[in-house]
């Protein structure tokens, strides 16, 4: 599903984020990739939906070679990755309900779809009756579940997280993973960095841990 | 029969994929109009800026038409004064006078006599006194010439020639030569004002540029997101033209708006000044070819000036 060989990252600064990594995740895993701070989880995740080209080697996702994705097509290849982040980045000028509708927005679904589509999706993390609430008056783990349908309603084959539970209280962040399991579960692909070694060790998925840019070695907790 | 179904699901993938495309510009259109409405005060002196840049320009060419309506008037009431030789005696001016009548050219002729003409003069000047030392009358007979209606300015300019030509005459006075140089003044001001029209065309491009620009940057955390979530180009780009498009119609409809108030303040006292002159003009307005034109390229100014700036700035929002 996804596969990086011999992918390596050099900002413009000067500054090696990725050195050589080999890496091949196969449809419907769940794979966490861990490290501290700085040592190139964020950089990993944010090539696969092209948010960073890397310098180095090739990157297939659903077996397409992203070096040879055009400008244009990017768009297309992010539908069908949902991007998860730390700081949930939603619109805080527009409804829960809005913030999840629009991936099909944007995407052109017919407007009679989109209301079923999002209910369904506000309906698996449980917000069903906040969706016309303004993002600014939940909690932080309602923020993070709403960012989480957003990522979601659209259905794409993979998902990607970036330290999802990072501003989340242990309690919290359990409920969330385990959201990710349910969506493993039927088949999405399930990337998520953590730093929450803990967390990471509870959930028995597959592990991957990078030091400064490299990829040290795997493990199945 | 076994492409039926095919058929009918293309059928229906077509329509959906027009659905899409009216349902997507159709919340552009709405969106942007929604946007600028919850923005009143900025939107309006927005607009009051493009009305008035737009104003100006359009006035001046309104007004110079309705100039230009009235010389071609004044052409018509144009004449030749033939004034003739003092040795001409009386038959042969009145042969004269006759035989322009005849010509195809000519509408009428108007024979002054010179005692008809030192009659004019004495109840004119108030001069009898001086008027009675003479021995003899010094003025001439003249022949007023109306050149027929509807005669070019050339060809009236020709007439008068052939006129001047004849034996008889001393001197031919054309009395639409000031009509002519206003109409090379008309001519001037019109190019002048169309240089204005594009500088100011150039500063509406420019405004809307940059209202358009602050927009975005307004909106940038907001677009990083939509970009994020796989949107692409043309469907970032569309609410800034749509906004652009509304910039661009409100400021052409504020302009026609300030024209027809001024038409409105200005049209009583102009055709009492026209009437004083014996000939009331009309003062015509843009009509409707002119208020589409207007409607039109306002539009097309701010969809140009809404283009410029997200072209511009769209590249620079790439998810960080």
């Amino acid at each position: 599903m996804i596969r990086f060989d011999n992918v390596s990252k050099r900002y413009p600064n000067g500054y090696q984020a990725l050195h050589g990594i080999n890496l091949h995740i196969r449809q419907g895993e769940m794979v966490f990739v861990t490290g501290h701070s700085g040592a190139g989880k964020s950089t990993l995740l944010r090539l696969i939906p092209l948010l960073e080209r890397p310098s180095n080697g090739q990157i297939l996702v659903s077996g397409v070679n992203l070096s040879r994705l055009g400008r244009r097509s990017i768009p297309q290849l992010r539908r069908r990755v949902g991007m998860i982040f730390q700081d949930y980045r939603l619109l805080h000028d527009r409804s829960v309900y809005d913030n999840v509708a629009l991936p099909l927005v944007i995407g052109g679904v017919p407007h009679v779809e989109i209301g079923r589509r999002v209910r369904a999706a506000l309906d698996k993390v449980g917000l069903l009756d906040k969706e016309s609430a303004y993002p600014i008056t939940l909690s932080g783990g309602e923020q993070q579940r709403v960012g989480i349908a957003r990522a979601v309603v659209s259905r794409p084959p993979i998902l990607v997280a970036d330290e999802p539970t990072g501003n989340l209280d242990p309690a919290l962040s359990w409920e969330i993973m385990q959201l990710f399991r349910d969506f493993q579960q039927v088949g999405v692909t399930v990337v998520i960095a953590s730093h929450d070694l803990d967390l990471v060790g509870r959930m028995g998925q597959r592990v991957v841990t990078l030091t400064r840019g490299r990829l040290l070695g795997e493990e199945v907790a | 029969m076994a492409e039926q179904p095919s058929v009918r699901r293309s059928q229906g993938r077509l329509r959906q994929i027009l659905n899409a495309f009216a349902s997507s510009h159709g919340r552009a259109l709405f969106g942007a109009l929604g946007r600028l409405y919850r923005t009143p005060l900025a939107t309006l002196m927005t607009a009051a800026v493009l009305g008035i840049a737009l104003a100006l320009p359009t006035g001046f060419l309104l007004l110079l038409s309705n100039l230009q309506g009235a010389t071609v008037g004044w052409n018509a009431d144009a004449r030749l004064s033939a004034f003739l030789r003092t040795d001409v005696g009386s038959e042969r001016y009145r042969a004269l006078a006759a035989a322009l009548e005849q010509d195809p050219q000519v509408a009428a002729t108007t024979l002054i006599t010179p005692e008809q003409a030192l009659e004019e003069f004495r109840a004119a000047s108030g001069m009898e006194d001086a008027l009675a030392l003479l021995d003899s009358n010094p003025l001439p007979a003249v022949v007023l010439v109306w050149p027929a209606t509807g005669l070019a300015p050339d060809a009236a300019a020709a007439l008068a020639e052939r006129v001047r030509r004849l034996p008889e005459v001393e001197l031919v006075q054309l009395d639409h030569a000031w009509i002519q140089r206003l109409a090379i003044m008309v001519d001037l001001a019109r190019r002048a004002t169309l240089v204005i029209a594009a500088m100011l065309g150039i500063a509406v491009i420019l405004v809307i540029g940059n209202t358009i620009r602050l927009a975005i940057e307004n909106r940038r955390d907001e677009l990083v997101i939509i970009k994020l979530l796989g949107a692409t180009d043309a469907f970032i780009r569309r609410p800034f033209l749509y906004e652009g498009f509304w910039y661009g119609a409100a400021g052409g409809s504020l302009a026609l708006l300030l024209i027809e108030s001024a038409l409105l303040l200005l049209r009583g006292p102009a055709v009492a000044l026209t009437a004083s002159y014996g000939s009331p003009l009309l003062i015509h307005g843009l009509g409707w070819s002119g208020v589409g034109l207007l409607l039109g390229s306002s539009t097309l100014l701010g969809l140009t000036g809404s283009w410029l700036a997200v072209g511009r700035h769209l590249r620079a929002l790439e998810p960080r």
